[in-house]
């Protein structure tokens, strides 16, 4: 049976992981204890992250909207700060599992896991989100889309913890977050993150490879097209030529290459006919 | 040897000590230490809602919350609605509708249905359903269990 360790400060709680190279972080919970409950992880010490005051709730900074790593789903799902371009990652964290586990799983939880096909990495993935990282040797930022580095490898290294996502301040445009999957709350078959910026759309897919799809440049070359269905389908084919998806008990590989440009067509559609809440 | 540990839990408004070890589960807890067997062990993974408990008016998974972590907590179990007018209701109508069948389920769907409905008295068929999405039941086809949250939010409502 592992020890609970429930440090007060991030500094307490990465020296712990740096001189214990088997205990794990716990955030909410909701993943790290059912792995355990199933044999699938060991550890020496769990380390709660609940008691440091620095990584909870949300708040508007100079620099942009900031989510602290142990703000749980529902938070973030009623948050009203998370507007306009900033909707798509309130929506995702409504879509995630159901209401008793989005009451104990949290932002960073997720993000660090870094499973595949959940919901917070493409909707952070299109809006440009930032995530900060604490550790031994100080703090430092990384963009969301570098935060995955292989299948549920992340650029956390050795007693680092993830203490906060940033998002750019929203603008007034619409975001929206879509997924298909089995039932309502199960993770994602395929799913697809978009924001409208101007004339150009910035979206990010799901659940098709590591981590999620982004391509600024062909992002750019859609700008001011995104009426023109042989422009849409070239994207969504360069988007498509960037997965790299796999067999599993939430459909094949082929199965999700072919949901990729419904999902990219069916939400710019949803986004022009104003379909979505801003 | 981990060393065993007291705690001071709050559950359904009385105060009671209990050892546990490191980094065990409150399902673990409630059902082993301290008798309490309307909790039941499903999945033990957070997929079934069978041992869902209210902590702080909260509906969570009891077994992937540890009992360490829930000192100086408010927590309910079924036996802690039993003067609930909403609680009373929702029992009312599921036996009613037929909605219970082997009761593996039901404190966990009664739990989740009597928070639910404390967030919103008037929910739509569609809202339940959401609501309930994180309880399963192998028995009833679910019909029966939406119908008996439904018309008890109705009568409530009156």
């Amino acid at each position: 049976m592992s020890e609970l360790i429930r440090p007060d400060t991030i500094e307490e709680a990465t020296q712990f992981l740096v001189s214990h190279p088997d205990a794990r972080v716990l955030a909410g919970g909701a993943t790290l204890i059912a792995m355990r409950n199933a044999g699938l992880v060991e550890m020496s010490h769990l380390v709660s992250l609940s008691g440091i005051h620095d990584l909870q709730g949300i708040e508007k900074t100079p620099k942009g909207i900031r989510i602290g790593a142990m703000t749980r789903h529902c938070e973030t799902a009623g948050c009203d700060l998370l507007t306009g371009s900033l909707a798509v990652v309130r929506q995702a964290a409504g879509m995630i599992a159901n209401r008793p586990v989005r009451n104990m799983g949290t932002m960073g939880g997720a993000v660090s896991n870094a499973d595949p096909a959940a919901d917070y990495l493409p909707a952070l993935a299109c809006v440009d989100a930032i995530a900060t990282i604490a550790g031994p040797d100080g703090r430092r930022d990384v963009a969301i889309t570098e935060f995955v580095e292989d299948w549920y490898e992340t650029a956390l290294g050795e007693g680092e913890i993830l203490v906060s996502i940033t998002l750019p301040l929203a603008r007034d445009e619409p975001s929206l977050y879509r997924k298909v999957a089995r039932v309502t709350g199960d993770y994602a078959t395929a799913s697809c993150a978009m924001a409208m910026d101007g004339d150009a759309v910035r979206v990010a897919i799901g659940a098709c490879g590591p981590g999620p799809i982004r391509d600024t440049d062909a992002e750019e070359e859609l700008r001011g097209n995104l009426a023109n269905p042989d422009a849409v389908s070239a994207f969504a084919a360069r988007l498509a030529g960037l997965a790299d998806p796999i067999d599993d008990v939430r459909g094949s590989a082929e199965y999700r290459l072919a949901l990729i440009p419904r999902l990219i067509r069916a939400g710019l559609k949803m986004m022009q006919t104003a379909e979505v809440a801003k | 040897m981990t060393r065993k540990t007291l705690l001071t839990l709050t559950l359904n408004g009385e105060d009671t000590d209990v050892a546990t070890q490191g980094t065990v589960t409150l399902l673990e807890t409630l059902r082993e230490d301290m008798g309490v067997l309307s909790v039941k062990r499903g999945c033990n993974q957070g997929v079934c809602g069978s041992c869902t408990v209210v902590i702080d008016g909260a509906p969570v998974r009891s077994c992937l919350t540890l009992s360490a972590m829930c000192e100086g907590r408010d927590l309910r179990t079924i036996e802690g609605y039993e003067a609930d007018r909403t609680m009373k209701c929702l029992q009312k109508h599921l036996i009613e509708s037929g909605g219970i069948q082997c009761g593996f389920c039901t404190s966990g769907v009664l739990l989740s249905a009597q928070t639910y409905l404390t967030e919103n008295a008037s929910p739509n068929r569609a809202e339940v359903k959401s609501a309930l999405s994180g309880n399963l039941c192998r028995c009833t086809g679910y019909r029966t269990i939406v119908d008996a949250v439904c018309d008890a939010a109705e009568e409530l409502a009156q």
